[in-house]
């Protein structure tokens, strides 16, 4: 009788397996590119919502903040701050820019980046943009 | 040390222990800055101390991957590295583009450096664990590509092993999935979808191969079980990751914007990743409880077996306490998230790298296994790191499971902040767990310098 | 787990046909559709009337053919067993074929169903009854192809005389594979088309 537990049958197990589930999530990949139209508010994505995601980049926000449950837990998720902040971009460029340059004693502060009225309207429409994004209703509150 | 261009391994393996140390020192920092809020504000922001702590996490491993690679694939292939040259070159292009791309994050705030580094050409920065500019990206492309062109000629030119093999699979496909790392498109949705393909598909998917292929080779080596026996079950344990771990990616796709089916697949395959860990773990006991030989390397032996009982508990029961989609939406982006990622890396990963210093340092230093006086103490920094890392993981998911119940599921909830100050007591447990990793980081360090006691002697008389 | 499997004193008591390693996989399949199905009954419990409803739409009779195609084809790979464990290598093939004829039928039948559902603009994100319907056969659908590339392997081998009396392991790793696939499919076509 042949041996029962071959080296080369667990190989093929390996080679196949892997290659039936890569097949597998190519496939659901391409339906999932195939929905996002309808759920990642992509209507909404103009030059000034491009010109956000660059500044929310380039201050690395994700450093401190979660977008979407994603980032660092330091500080309050923005995925929906625009809802949290009744629905104004105003209110959340007046408070980027009046974070005090040297925080506020004893307590987390965000740094003050001096951004220009342009790239703080930018990433408040950013922020926006992903208030509208379809989350399946996450967070499960507006305190994020 | 068979093959003299093993050698190489070991300036890789001083830079990853190096780094270690500087990554800890930015995790207590941060961990402070938790409950002192304003600590070296605005000197060095949380942002900042983060990306410092997670980039030298990933920077290290990525130290440790190669100077395993360069040791185990000689070995294993039978025949000297292609170019021990090469190595040492990467060796110093890789540690300065690495400290300078460190250096830029504490000395120029972030903005300049992505204006300094052309980051408007092709915008890549600022994501969660890609934070390194462009340039910086390029580099790690260009060193990924030069290593294995270097594994890849020694182990096609010498005896194909399995381990050797997957080491190799595993390898390419952590280079092939890291340029999708230069993938950021304006839509948020896509962007997040990608870069899981990054940071997922790493360390639940390729990552894990390598890990498999050190600690099999290993195991080969301090239990002298025979090869092929530890190389099918190596086959089958990581056939198990890919067939979870892929589908898995899933359960990073719930909330992000992505279809809801995900809630289902990602929840029904996550469910299942625990079990190649679950495999591992008894495959590594039973390998050491069936050994031929008295390895006199007890260090090695404890920090493989470690890995496999860690890997498990961080990667496999900490991850599955929050993969189900309907636990998921509450604990999504909480501490438990935190309390997971520490004890999974710390488990899987370092300790991995760190069995593999373990066992190949002594040799690449001209004894089989350290004296006695410095394995004692090296068992001690085991103990103390893996035990102080087992509580830094239940304080934070103290602190997540109260942050979940004040922020998101009580009938009242409160702001994010407010939940902060109430369970600023779990964070500075923390930090005190953290204070005493950080001993046993600094008695690892000092093992390397203690020689006395019973010199350490092979019992068998290969030097394997 | 046995790690002592594949040693040598393992040999003598063995009790699953084909390579140990089939079987890992095999199991581990089992429990994904295993789970998969529970949770297809647990949200079924919290949608009965969503799901009464879809099901009506599925073509139970297509259904019902693909359940004896399959029947009849492990019927084929059972029979190439027993050729192989006579000696009989060519009769081994023939079977075989045989066996993934039938896998073809039921492709091209499953084809014909997905095509009707997706021209009636049927997604995985239309409710989730469909999202089970598609996720679960497009699931077992991959299967039956990975199955008949299996059997395809197996039948060439023992066509160039791989396989004997006395060694045919591989004819029964890819036979236990294909049960399997079958195994499956005779859960999910009750649970998914029929019962309600």
């Amino acid at each position: 009788m042949s041996e029962v537990f071959t080296k080369s049958m667990a190989r093929n197990i390996y080679y196949g397996g892997s290659l039936f589930f890569i097949l597998l999530f190519l496939a659901l990949t391409f339906d999932t590119d195939g929905t996002l139209p309808k759920r990642d508010n992509r209507a909404a994505l103009t030059e000034q919502v491009a010109l956000g995601k660059k500044v929310w980049e380039e201050n690395d926000c994700i450093g401190c903040h979660t977008l979407l449950g994603e980032g660092a837990y330091f500080a309050p998720e923005l995925g929906n701050v625009y809802k949290r902040f009744g629905n104004s971009t105003a209110a959340i460029v007046g408070f980027i820019k009046g974070r005090p340059p040297e925080g506020i004693p004893g307590r987390r502060s965000m740094p003050q980046f001096n951004l220009s009225d342009e790239e703080l309207e930018a990433v408040a429409a950013f922020l926006k943009y992903a208030s509208e994004i379809d989350t399946a209703n996450w967070p499960p509150n507006i305190q994020g | 040390m068979q093959y003299r261009s093993q050698a190489v391994a070991k300036p890789y393996f001083i830079a990853a222990i190096g780094l270690f140390v500087g990554q800890i020192l930015f995790g207590l920092v941060m961990g402070l800055q938790y409950v002192w809020g304003d600590f070296l504000f605005p000197e060095i922001p949380f942002n900042v101390a983060r990306m410092v702590h997670t980039n030298l996490l990933i920077v290290w491993l990525l130290f440790g991957f190669m100077g395993a690679a360069y040791y185990l694939v000689p070995e294993e292939s039978e025949r000297e590295l292609h170019s021990p040259g090469l190595a040492i070159l990467l060796f110093w292009v890789f540690l300065i583009a690495g400290a300078l791309t460190i250096l830029g994050y504490l000395l120029v705030p972030y903005a300049g450096l992505a204006k300094l580094t052309g980051n408007d050409l092709l915008p890549t920065m600022g994501r969660e664990f890609l934070e390194q500019p462009t340039i910086t990206k390029i580099g790690i492309v260009i060193v990924a590509l030069g290593f294995l062109y270097n594994i890849g000629l020694t182990i096609l030119g010498g005896r194909k092993t399995v381990v050797n093999l997957v080491l190799l699979t595993g390898l390419t496909g952590l280079a092939l999935l890291f340029l999708f790392a230069f993938y950021n498109p304006d839509n948020l949705v896509k962007d997040k979808f990608y870069w899981w393909w990054v940071v997922h598909l790493w360390v639940e998917g390729v990552w894990e191969l390598i890990l498999g292929s050190i600690l099999a080779f290993v195991l080969i080596k301090v239990t002298g079980v025979d090869r092929e026996v530890i190389e099918k079950w190596l086959y089958v344990i990581i056939a198990m990751t890919l067939i979870t771990g892929i589908i898995g990616t899933g359960h990073h796709y719930y909330w992000i914007g992505t279809p809801e089916y995900w809630q289902w697949w990602g929840s029904i395959f996550s469910a299942m990743e625990p079990i190649p860990f679950f495999m591992m773990t008894v495959f590594a006991f039973n390998m050491v409880n069936r050994r031929r030989r008295e390895h006199p390397n007890k260090a090695a032996v404890l920090w493989a077996l470690g890995t496999a009982v860690m890997a498990f508990l961080g990667a496999g029961v900490w991850g599955f306490l929050h993969t189900l989609a309907p636990v998921n939406y509450y604990t999504h982006g909480t501490q438990i998230t935190a309390a997971h990622g520490h004890m999974a890396f710390y488990g899987a990963y370092v300790m991995i790298v760190l069995t593999m210093i373990s066992y190949a340092m002594p040799i690449l230093r001209g004894q089989e296994a350290s004296d006695e006086r410095s394995q004692v103490l090296e068992m001690w920094s085991f103990w103390l790191m893996t035990v102080s890392m087992v509580f830094i993981t239940l304080f934070l998911t103290g602190a997540g499971i109260l942050q979940v119940w004040l922020q998101r599921y009580s009938t009242d909830p409160i702001p994010f902040m407010a939940a902060q100050e109430k369970i600023a007591i779990f964070y500075w447990l923390r930090e005190i767990a953290g204070v005493v990793f950080l001993i046993g980081l600094v008695l690892y360090v000092v093992s390397f310098f203690v020689k006395g006691g019973r010199p350490a002697m092979a019992s068998a008389a290969d030097t394997a | 787990m046995d790690m002592t499997a594949g040693l040598p004193a393992a040999t003598e008591q063995r009790s699953l046909p084909g390579d140990f390693a089939i079987w890992i996989f095999i199991y581990a399949e089992l429990l994904v559709f295993g789970v998969f199905f529970l949770a297809y009954a647990f949200a079924r419990s919290h949608n009965v009337e969503l799901f009464d409803a879809q099901q009506r739409f599925l073509d139970r009779n297509t259904g019902a053919i693909n359940t004896l195609v399959l029947i009849t084809s492990s019927f084929l790979v059972v029979r190439a067993v027993n050729a192989i464990r006579r000696d009989a290598a060519a009769v081994c093939a023939r079977w075989l074929t045989a066996a993934i004829a039938c896998g073809g039928i039921f492709v091209a039948l499953k084809l014909g169903e997905f095509h009707a559902k997706f021209a009636a603009g049927v997604t995985l994100s239309t409710n989730t009854f469909y999202m089970f319907y598609l996720s679960l056969t497009f699931f077992h659908f991959m299967h039956v192809l990975m199955g008949m590339v299996i059997l395809a392997v197996v039948a060439v081998k023992a066509r160039r005389g791989a396989y004997s009396a006395a060694s045919h392991t591989g004819v029964e790793t890819g036979a236990s594979y294909w049960h399997m696939v079958d195994l499956v499919w005779i859960v999910l076509f009750p649970l998914v088309y029929v019962m309600h």
